[in-house]
């Protein structure tokens, strides 16, 4: 039985998926079953699992890992995981949405994501992403009645197929070379062969998957029309989730298997860096809808953690799991008041319908504030240990000039994240935009998000010391 | 144990603000009790600094009431602060200002007084730590931290183009001191090449040897972030918006105390770590001080808007100030740090004044002015020595530290100092010329007839800034005694590690060994 141990933590979730749809299916129409409460209690059952395997390095099947690294990244996910059901409550009722769907499909996806992020075959790897794709594809669609909503998961299932596809080339590629899937053995037969032209395309096509789901430039399309399209709640799990576990196979594939091959990859990665940082930024200035700015600033944030990765030393790894973690609280907190204000009639998602937002809903608009100031990367919020973490892994590594890059598109973007600043402190509202009352359970998520924002901000030494701790095995 | 008083002043504020969040009621019923507590707090923290004062041992030139605490330990990061001679009295002028810049609110602020009391309060506390930390890191989240209050303060309770002036002023000086980030996590990355181990300890990375063309780059990006918030020419556009358009709080504050983050820096920083680089670029630093002295007193000559005369009037004042530093002798930089309270306490008593008058007619126009001293004999008298003291009449605080200034410049390179002293002419030019439209002849405006003197709480406001002038400008000595020590070791171990300055200060002169004219006076 011991085998099984590692992937406890997705099990769990995943049982609490099942249990969502079976609820779904017995459920009277009209009757309100607390369904989210099944994922929460899934979701706590895979946080106890992390816990207790949390540096026992245990490996199931030899095809996933639960070693700290990816413990840690299921421990994002969890959170992840518990702020959006905390969120998307108002959303299932105003929108009148099937409960028992949405959340099984949440949890699914986070199973996935959890699988995704401790998966040491690409096999499985591939797997996990077609998992947490497909729900996630589902779930952006989930508003049938909506032209926009149908639109745009089509448009990411699109893309995403395709992506996939690639993914899957790349495997086969690499399988063909080294004769596995395995990341280790993947590893040692680069390392002892020089690099064939055939390899350098696996390892592009891999990159090719990888940058579609983590949203780098240039295969970011498709982001901003599924965020605006997708409800904000789903939005806010998507950009966080999905990119920890991309992020997170990304790190652990690169670093171990294609690692011998750096030398041909880090200048490739060099420019999609870059590129994400300066497009996401740049483009982002331009929107007046919030959540397809929001969706720009998630790309922006891709770009950083590239840094991170591109790094590769210590201090890199280090700051990927610290900036998941903050981005992630940080992110689908700003999604969460999004989704807060989105109104039956009118989803409220226009820069200009903030203007005043102080005056109606005071705490919502002080929130925001500490999410978008988190997110620009302003002392003492958790965003701006996060970067600094970034770019000293950058400094150290020598990559000076994407720190430069870095730290001047961070100040682009504090520009639109205080737009809406603006909006809510120092505009007056001219029509009063109806925003709905405040649940209370979303409330409290939002609040614990921001404490949290602070304490990373402020005290984040235990985080940091437990990142750390947890790439030292990598 | 000793009492953590430097803490304390970082987190009193705080505590302030959070004690005012929790005031229930209305806007009616919140605003009276929401400014007392705010008053009461920075009254208790200027009591604070005073205490600091009377315990501080002038004769040392060590950092004192040290406190250490290690913060994110992987990466030698410290809660490090410390008050030198340097950074002392900025204390005392921030505990000194921000009650009367709470003070000058009492009235004009009417409309979410308690978000306004609070960011006062957050300000604060970000001013104070800036100018106690001594760990790089720490220095480098306040600074940013700063920031934000300030936008706030700007956005919400400015005047009409109130938006444009805080977004230009967060982001300028934003953009500005994110270079100097790279450069000190540079810093830490070089004290973990060459020893081992991350620091971003001050006092350690003096000591530090840094390669010279690191110097340059490290250099620049420290003095990008430093002349932008002092700010030097030509990066001052952002200034005038910001002060034109900040409640007069604000102004004072921003005036008062934030200016002088970044002549501070230079002196903290800047010059110490990277000495040769330093001396390399002073002339150019003090070439633009210069340009910044002439050009913000001819600039303020033509404004019709009071308020943006004594904003350019900023420009050129601490023009003076970094013409000190840059001349690294004792006398430059004493005179420096001088200037900076002097500063304080005068452009700060202007900007309460020109608020005391806007608050009146609900226009800065000089032209709108005329023939006061009839209608609100108090205020011109108040208004006259104030304006006595920004133009450095002898007797008033601006005298003393412009003259050190000028005399640390002339030893260092005379022409500087040629060129500046048109300063203060051109600074009597304007500031008397304003004083007198605003203020003599006949009442030209019918509206101006009626106006009140000085009330109760303006008296209260202006008569501790108007003594402060006068106690800096007749004894000098109590306020230069404290500074010496710190600043004299400054410019010891500066001349140490930069060879190729100017070395005037080494060889006799006709002004002789003494390190500073003025102080040695029995």
């Amino acid at each position: 039985m011991s085998s099984l141990n590692a992937i406890v933590p997705m099990a769990c979730v995943t049982a609490a998926a099942i249990a969502a749809m079976v609820a779904e299916a017995f459920r009277d129409p009209g009757e309100r079953m607390p369904i989210a409460g099944l994922g929460l209690v899934g979701l706590v059952g895979a946080a106890i699992a992390t816990v207790l395997l949390w540096n026992h390095n245990t490996s199931s099947f030899g095809l996933v890992v639960a070693d700290d690294f990816g413990l840690f990244v299921t421990g994002i996910l969890i959170v992840v995981g518990l702020l959006s059901l905390a969120i998307s409550g108002p959303t299932i009722d105003r929108e009148r949405l099937p409960a028992g769907e949405y959340y099984a499909l949440m949890l699914f996806a986070t199973a996935g994501m959890m699988l995704m992020a401790t998966a040491s075959d690409l096999l499985v790897i591939f797997l996990a992403l077609e998992v947490l794709s497909l729900a996630v594809y589902v779930l952006t669609g989930i508003r049938r009645e909506s032209p926009a909503a149908t639109e745009a998961a089509f448009k990411y299932f699109l893309l995403g197929a395709f992506s996939s596809a690639f993914f899957l080339y790349g495997i086969a590629f690499s399988y063909g070379l080294t004769g596995s899937t395995r990341l280790d053995s993947i590893r040692g037969l680069t390392a002892s062969q020089a690099p064939a032209p055939m390899q350098l395309l696996a390892v592009g096509l891999v990159l090719v998957g990888f940058a579609f789901k983590v949203s780098a430039v240039p295969f970011h399309m498709w982001t901003p029309d599924a965020y605006e399209g997708a409800p904000p709640a789903v939005a806010g799990f998507m950009s966080t989730g999905v990119k920890a576990a991309a992020f997170a196979a990304f790190v652990r594939v690169f670093l171990s298997a294609f690692e011998p091959l750096r030398g041909q990859w880090s200048d490739v990665l060099w420019l999609i860096a870059a590129a994400t940082m300066i497009v996401g930024t740049v483009v982002g200035v331009a929107q007046s809808n919030v959540k397809r700015m929001l969706a720009y600033s998630s790309i922006a944030h891709g770009g950083y953690l590239l840094i991170a990765l591109l790094s590769a030393n210590d201090v890199g790894k280090g700051a990927v799991l610290f900036y998941l973690l903050t981005y992630a609280i940080t992110n689908i907190g700003a999604f969460g008041v999004v989704a807060l204000l989105d109104n039956a009639s009118r989803p409220n998602d226009r820069v200009a319908d903030y203007a005043g937002l102080w005056n109606d809903h005071a705490a919502l608009a002080a929130l925001m504030t500490v999410f978008l100031l988190s997110l620009g990367g302003f002392p003492p919020m958790a965003g701006f240990i996060a970067k600094w973490y970034v770019f000293s892994a950058a400094v150290k590594a020598g990559y000076s000039g994407l720190a430069i890059i870095g730290v001047l598109t961070s100040v682009i973007s504090v520009f639109f994240y205080l737009r809406i600043v603006v909006m809510m402190y120092m505009t007056p509202g001219n029509t009063p935009a109806q925003f709905p009352a405040v649940p209370k359970i979303a409330g409290a998520a939002l609040v614990v998000s921001a404490i949290l924002i602070f304490y990373l901000g402020l005290l984040p030494t235990r985080v940091l010391d437990w990142a750390a701790a947890s790439i030292s095995a990598f | 144990m000793h009492f953590p008083i430097l803490t304390s002043l970082i987190v009193l504020p705080v505590a302030g603000a959070i004690l005012v969040l929790f005031v229930r009621g209305d806007e009616e019923q919140s605003a009276p009790f929401v400014r007392k507590i705010a008053l009461t707090v920075s009254v208790l923290i200027f009591a604070e600094t005073l205490l600091l004062w009377s315990r501080f041992d002038p004769s040392s030139a060590d950092f004192q009431f040290v406190e250490r605490h290690a913060w994110i330990p992987a990466f030698g990061i410290q809660y490090f602060v410390g008050v030198d001679g340097i950074s002392l009295l900025l204390l005392v002028l921030t505990g000194f200002l921000t009650p009367l810049a709470l003070l000058s609110s009492w009235e004009s602020v009417h409309e979410k007084t308690k978000a306004f009391s609070i960011f006062m309060l957050l300000l604060e506390s970000a001013m104070m730590g800036v100018f106690i930390s001594l760990d790089l890191f720490l220095f480098y989240v306040l600074w940013d931290a700063m920031l934000v209050p300030m936008y706030f303060l700007i956005g919400i309770w400015g005047y009409d183009r109130r938006i444009y002036a805080a977004v230009k002023f967060i982001l300028y000086t934003m953009a500005a001191s994110v270079m100097m980030l790279l450069a000190i996590l540079g810093m830490a990355w070089l004290h973990l090449t060459t020893t081992g181990s991350y620091s971003f300890d001050l006092l350690r990375l003096y000591d530090l040897k840094v390669p010279p063309h690191l110097q340059f780059w490290f250099f620049l990006a420290f003095a990008l972030a430093f002349a932008v918030k002092v700010p030097l020419f030509p990066f001052h556009t952002w200034l005038p918006d910001a002060h034109v358009e900040a409640p007069t709080a604000g102004s004072v504050i921003l005036a008062g105390v934030m200016l002088k983050m970044g002549t501070y820096g230079f002196v903290r920083f800047a010059f110490p770590l990277f000495p040769e680089a330093a001396s390399f670029f002073s002339p150019a630093l003090a070439m633009l001080a210069v340009v910044g002295i002439v050009y913000g007193a001819l600039v303020a000559m033509v404004q019709p808007d009071m308020k943006k005369l004594v904003a350019y009037s900023s420009v050129s004042h601490l023009g003076f100030v970094v013409l000190g530093i840059a001349a690294m002798n004792t006398q430059g930089v004493q005179g420096a740090v001088y200037q900076m309270l002097n500063h304080g306490v005068s452009t700060g008593g202007l900007f309460l004044i020109v608020g005391m008058l806007s608050d009146r007619r609900h226009t800065r126009q000089i032209s709108e002015f005329g023939g006061l001293k009839k209608v609100t004999p108090h205020l011109v008298a108040a208004f006259l020595i104030v304006t006595l003291s920004s133009i450095g009449l002898p007797g008033l605080n601006g005298f003393v530290g412009e003259f050190l200034i000028l005399l640390g410049a002339f030893r260092w390179d005379p022409r500087m100092a040629a060129f500046a002293a048109t300063g203060v002419v051109l600074s009597a030019t304007y500031m008397l010329w304003m004083f007198q439209r605003v203020n003599y002849g006949p009442v030209t405006n019918e509206k101006n007839t009626r106006l009140a003197d000085l009330g109760r709480r303006e008296r209260a406001i202006i008569v501790p800034i108007i003594a402060l002038a006068v106690l800096m400008g007749v004894l000098p000595n109590l306020f230069l005694r404290p500074i010496e020590p710190s600043v004299a070791r400054l410019v010891n171990r500066f001349h140490q590690n930069a060879p190729a300055h100017l070395q005037v200060d080494a060889r006799p002169s006709a002004i002789g060994h003494q390190p500073s004219a003025i102080s040695h006076q029995p």
